[in-house]
């Protein structure tokens, strides 16, 4: 047989080592011995068992009803107008749960919510919400959630008290505090609601010590600063001001500096989407081209055409050095005139020579002349981006760089984004910190955060809140700043409250309840306006009246909307969003000063850098306690429920560590000690490490899970708080197992590889070759001269002739964000399992994201492939089943019918794709005590999907519940049923559009030009199970392999 | 034990044992099938509600209070304040609206006994079978006739199948149905129904 492909692709390091445990792992159908629970010999005997099963058994036969009894139905007294049983209704509102506030829609089945999706009509994040946002429902329904105030006695002990005496203890303290001139201090994450700064400022008028400050774990501070003394913006602090966003659909070439931007980068909805408009070749050939310089393997990087390994604290040098290439050189960019003969700009550059870099770092020469070529030729189509972790004076260098290459043009100010509040600056929060421990402060106040685990202990924010007379905590769960504060107040969900946010000049977002708060809890906003204004009504309407209030007065006058307010009002919720005319500056001047006096600090140095990265699942940790994102795959090393520090192949030969070996690490005197995992593509002496996970009291599902790095953060860093080049990195006793759900479900199994290799689950081409060839890329297979696809079968064909259902995902678009997967958990009810129960491969996602590596294992190149049940026309798993309990619908639907099935797992042994997932437990109950069986937890379930219990096979059903529905509605409607009606769960999620879904025989379907696209091919066809997920063909705009090391 | 007695047992009593045990098994389950799945179920309800009077006698349409039944898989029962539409004027007198209204003024729950339920891995659609023309005497009895609904046909899945597989024989006016809203027959894989 001859080879057809020359690239080999791997999922880990120990295949690509191919070490003895690989090889070992591949002929194991399970990686470890599979545990059963716990079987330890019974306490009661035989007799005694008998006689408790005959007595139970008379107990139950004398306690039974009637049993024709069906139970009972009770309909609503007076039901609500709006409300249709059996029919979902869609609310728009306004996510909370980062700082992006992204526009939601929320799907409500009779008055509970259960799916949020992105609000179509917001032009920011249109229809889409990340993974926090999709997974972010259960917080709602989690049993840990504060259910009443709660009086705490410092030493981890809560006693309940009423929402009228912490009230009035706290007034008084208030009261006490701004009398005697004591700062009252409110420590809160980034504002962007309007409605509650004013209310904060009404807040400031009657105490008027009180002081706001306002932090983010890993926020743009170095950005916006460097921003702002770049282009000169001095606006006083707390005032608000706009920061020009980049139309990222018009760049053609995009360097990505340790920068994240098509994930945990800010915008990232809107990145992802322009990004990808641009990674065509569907409608139209469109290819921008994107080069990414970074130490960390961050998912853009994966994503990038060319990845350029550096270590982190290089970069500004690099970016200097391109400058200098640019400028020095006097290049014949347009721009450049402006700063070349600038002295100071060209004294700072003179010692910055691109090709001497790229000798210091060993780069690949070609790839980095490609790249100044490239920036070169498509002046005024450029944009460099750069990672939030990079220094201020970094940032400066890249702003001028853009300059220099004309991407100020790429500034959209309409657009752009709204700063309502700075946050505090450093010395704000150093004099927060020095003030507390001092006892300046009598009354501390923190809103929905968490200080206490945000800043490192030299901030000393969990002694002087314990000291201080009153600390108080608005927060919805417990978590490490309630341990020391005496009053815990419970403030109402994102899904219960009401609220504007501004985030985006020209845009305001709406937020309304979907719900009642379920528990006694009140708005973080009712709690400062009772405080001010004290005459709290027991009614919900207390915020909402002034919030009408306010906007009645402040807003709408502005607006001209040409209605009554009442009826702007209902309109605009029902929009979720007010479209405003801001003014805002049309250009900007590059202030030379700001890169004369601050860049070219930033020197690599010879030790390990550590770089401090956003979590892709648990924001800042606030989601912590949510299990679903627990247990989402990382998007790059496919871990679950821990992060690790991430270092290169052979940095860890050179510390003498491998995967899972724990290594302490020491910056400035923080220490932490945290297990190491060997990500090929790492920089050489770098070492990345996600912040958010370690949190010690989140909750009963996400307490203890991962490692604190926000230990390592220094109070005083010598180049940013996320970044540092001077730690000391030794090996520590022990280890530390790390699960991931990487080497699972092997497709690719070593013992078959020439024939998988062969099989090309996953295919690829370079822009040229494509461009040359468009028919070439997907070869025909070939045995002995026979197209293996065109040989005969020995099933006689069943004959759609309706509708019939099938998804093609363009992986030209896929960038493995694994969105997807988290809106499947929640449409289909999917369980969480827990890591143990992961190690055993037993994770229930119906649709996992592959992630195949190529190339060498310091410069891997990665492939990211959705897979998920392909409803194969002639399934291997129907024909096994004994029980006849999957089988195919007259529409090619794959399904699975419970109540049948009887748990053999034949299907899942059958499966070429092993997408087939098993219920070993009743996970719901097997998890941290139950934790996700509890009554609230099931208001979160989709009732038009059967929540599965132990011992029955699952899989994806192409989302039939919706499937169904679209059929309902065409009959109800009397309107034929089409391919478009339906939108499956993860199509609906996916951020750059990458899932289509239709009906294969309908030839006017969208679904057709996937299907019929040269680059179109499905996973191993060869096979003959006639998969319907079409996949399309990955085109990278580089060179191939040429410029490679 | 003599040779005769083993004999006599394995040759005679043994069979009539079996087969008296096998009849009586297959009377009684053919006897109490019908009760088994339910029909003739009718209990106390909290109200006496009378859909002879309403939906007979007076010819109130089934969807002024079941709403749901062609929008939705539920067709709903009807929530206290659809009663109040005409009950707040009609009949105020009566124990029964009497009872009522005190149930709406003080928005006390009305706990009606549940009569019909498939279980709860199958997903049956009003919405589908009304929107397809089927009339609801079908599956539920001819309601206008009924003083305390109760339920006449079995709700098992052989029962769906049977009119799935020959609705010419088991729905009312089929041909009729036939011509104006093109059905045929009801579809029989499993995820029509089990999702």
């Amino acid at each position: 047989m001859k080879k057809n492909r020359e690239t080999k692709y791997w999922r880990g390091l120990s295949e690509y080592n191919k070490s003895d445990k690989f090889k070992h792992a591949v002929n194991l159908e399970f990686e470890n011995e599979v545990e059963t629970e716990e079987e330890g010999k019974s306490l009661i005997s035989r007799r005694q068992f008998l006689s408790f099963l005959t007595a139970s058994a008379a107990l139950t036969a004398a306690g039974c009803s009637n049993y024709k009894d069906k139970g009972d139905i009770v309909p609503y007294n007076k039901k609500p107008e709006e409300i249709t049983v059996g029919v979902p209704n869609y609310y728009a509102s306004t996510c909370t749960g980062c700082a992006e506030n992204c526009g939601t829609l929320i799907k409500t089945r009779e008055g509970r919510p259960i799916k949020i999706d992105g609000n179509p009509d917001n032009p920011v994040n249109k229809g889409k919400i990340c993974s926090r946002g999709q997974a972010g429902i259960i917080n709602l329904y989690d049993p840990d959630r504060i259910k009443e105030p709660l009086a705490g006695d410092r030493a981890g002990n809560y006693a309940p008290v009423t929402w009228k005496s912490a009230d009035d203890k706290i007034i008084q303290a208030l009261n006490s505090a701004s009398s005697t001139g004591k700062e009252i201090a409110i420590i809160s994450n980034t504002l962007t609601s309007l409605t509650f700064k004013k209310i904060l400022a009404d807040f400031k008028v009657k105490y008027p010590s009180a002081n706001l400050y306002t932090y983010e774990l890993a926020g743009e501070k170095n950005f916006i600063n460097a921003f702002k003394k770049s282009y000169g913006i001095n606006n006083p602090q707390g005032t608000e001001f706009v920061i020009p966003s980049v139309k990222l659909g018009e760049a053609k070439v995009i360097l990505a500096l340790e920068s994240d931007f098509l994930n945990t980068g800010k915008n990232r909805q809107e990145n992802i989407k322009l990004f990808t408009e641009n990674r065509e070749v569907i409608t139209k050939e469109k290819f921008n081209k994107l080069y990414s310089v970074e130490g960390n393997v961050s998912l853009t990087g994966l994503n990038s055409d060319y990845r350029i390994k550096l270590k982190t604290d290089a970069i500004e040098e690099f970016v200097l050095s391109l400058l200098n290439e640019f400028i020095v050189k006097k290049s014949s960019l347009p721009a450049v005139t402006k700063f070349a003969g600038q002295q100071g700009i060209e004294q700072l550059l003179s010692g910055f020579e691109l090709s001497q870099f790229v000798k210091k770092y060993s780069l690949n020469s070609e790839t980095i002349n490609e790249l100044v070529k490239d920036l070169e030729s498509n002046q005024g189509s450029v944009f460099v981006s750069a990672g939030f972790m990079l220094s201020e004076s970094t940032h400066i260098a890249v702003n001028l760089l853009n300059e220099v290459l004309g991407a100020s043009k790429l500034f959209d100010f309409a657009n752009g984004f709204f700063v309502l509040q700075e946050n505090s600056t450093d010395e704000e929060i150093q004099k927060l910190s020095g003030n507390l421990k001092s006892g300046n402060v009598s009354v501390a106040v923190v809103i929905d955060s968490n200080p206490v685990y945000h800043f490192a202990k030299e901030y000393g924010f969990a002694e002087s809140l314990k000291k201080l007379q009153t600390s108080v905590l608005l927060t919805e769960f417990l978590n490490e700043t309630a341990h020391v504060c005496n009053y815990v107040l419970p403030v109402s969900n994102n899904l219960e409250s009401w609220g504007d946010y501004k985030v985006r000049a020209g845009l305001l977002s709406l937020q309304q309840p979907v719900i009642y708060p379920l528990y006694n809890t009140r708005q973080r906003e009712t709690i400062f306006l009772n405080w001010t204004k004290n005459d709290i009504t027991d009614k919900q309407d207390y915020f909402l009246n002034y919030l009408k209030e306010n906007w009645e007065k402040n807003f709408y006058p502005a607006l001209n909307s040409g209605t009554s307010f009442r009826d702007f009002w209902t309109k605009s919720l029902q929009d979720g969003i007010v479209v405003t005319q801001d003014k805002v500056n049309k250009s900007l001047q590059f202030v030379n000063e700001s890169f004369i006096q601050n860049s070219g600090k930033v020197k690599s140095s010879k030790d390990f850098a550590v770089v401090l990265c956003r979590s892709y699942s648990l924001g800042d940790g606030k989601f912590a306690n949510n299990g679903w994102l627990q247990e989402l795959p990382h998007p790059v090393s496919k871990m679950v429920w821990d992060n690790y520090a991430a270092i290169s192949v052979d940095s860890a030969k050179e510390l003498g560590v491998d995967s899972n070996d724990l290594i302490e690490i020491a910056i400035n005197g923080n220490k932490i000690s945290i297990p190491v995992f060997v990500q090929s593509g790492m920089a050489d002496k770098t070492i990345a490490i996600e912040l958010g996970y370690g949190r010690t009291k989140a909750g009963k599902v996400g307490s203890d899970k991962g490692f604190n790095a926000v230990e390592l953060i220094s109070k005083t860093p010598a180049i940013s708080p996320w970044l540092y080049n001077n730690a000391s990195i030794s090996k520590a006793s022990g280890t530390y197992e790390l699960i991931s759900t990487q080497e699972h479900y092997p497709i690719d199994q070593e013992q078959y590889k020439d024939i998988a290799i062969k099989r090309g689950i996953v295919r690829e081409a370079t822009l040229d070759e494509y461009r040359k060839n468009p028919g070439g890329v997907i070869k025909e297979k070939k045995i002995d001269g026979l197209n293996i696809v065109q040989f005969p079968s020995v099933n006689e064909d069943h004959q759609y002739t309706g509708v019939k259902w099938a998804m093609a995902i363009d992986l030209n678009k896929c960038i493995g964000c694994a969105d997807c997967t988290s809106a499947c958990n929640v449409e289909n009810n999917i369980p969480v399992v827990g890591k143990d129960q992961v190690k055993a491969n037993r994770e229930m996602h119906w649709i996992r994201i592959d992630r195949y590596y190529s190339g060498n294992s310091s410069e891997p190149r990665a492939t990211f492939m959705p897979m998920l049940c392909q409803h194969c026309d002639l399934a291997p798993c129907e024909n096994v089943c004994p029980v006849a309990a999957t089988t195919h619908s007259e529409d090619g639907i794959n399904g699975m019918a419970y109540n049948r099935c009887v748990g053999t797992r034949y299907c899942s042994n059958n499966c070429p794709y092993k997408v087939r997932r098993y219920n070993y437990f009743n996970f719901r109950n097997h998890l941290a005590d139950g934790h996700y069986e509890q009554d609230s937890v099931s208001l979160v379930h989709n009732p038009e999907v059967t929540v599965r219990s132990r011992g029955v096979m699952e899989k994806c059903t192409f989302c039939l519940q919706r499937v169904m529905g679209a059929r309902q509605n065409s009959i109800a409607t009397n309107t034929p049923l089409k391919g478009s009606d339906v939108k499956t769960a993860c199509q609906e999620a996916c951020p750059s559009n990458a899932i289509s879904f239709g009906d294969m025989n309908d030839e006017k379907d969208a679904l057709q030009q996937f299907r019929k696209h040269k680059l179109s091919y499905t996973v191993l066809e060869e096979i003959k199970v006639r998969p319907n997920v079409t996949y399309i063909a990955k085109i990278r705009n580089n060179n191939g392999n040429k410029n490679k090391a | 034990m003599s040779k005769f007695f083993l004999d006599y047992n394995l040759k005679v009593r043994l069979p009539i044992i079996v087969f008296t045990a096998a009849i009586v098994f297959a009377i009684t389950y053919y006897v109490s099938y019908a009760e088994r799945n339910g029909i003739g179920y009718t209990p106390e309800q909290p109200i006496k509600y009378s859909h002879n009077l309403h939906a007979g006698d007076m010819k109130i349409d089934c969807q002024y209070c079941h709403t749901g039944v062609e929008k939705s898989r539920n067709a709903g029962i009807p929530s206290a304040d659809i009663c109040m539409n005409c009950h707040t004027a009609a009949r105020t007198d009566k124990p029964e609206i009497i009872k009522l209204k005190e149930f709406y003024d003080y928005n006390k729950p009305i706990t009606w006994k549940r009569v019909h339920k498939i279980p709860d891995f199958a997903y049956f659609s009003h919405a589908v079978h009304v929107g397809k023309g089927i009339d609801c005497e079908n599956c539920h009895g001819d309601m206008a006739k009924t003083e305390v609904v109760g339920q006449v046909h079995s709700f098992t899945m052989g029962a769906c199948l049977e009119c799935h597989r020959s609705p010419e024989k088991n729905i009312k006016d089929f041909s009729k149905l036939q011509e104006k809203f093109s059905i045929k027959k009801g579809p029989e894989y499993c995820s029509a129904c089990h999702r």
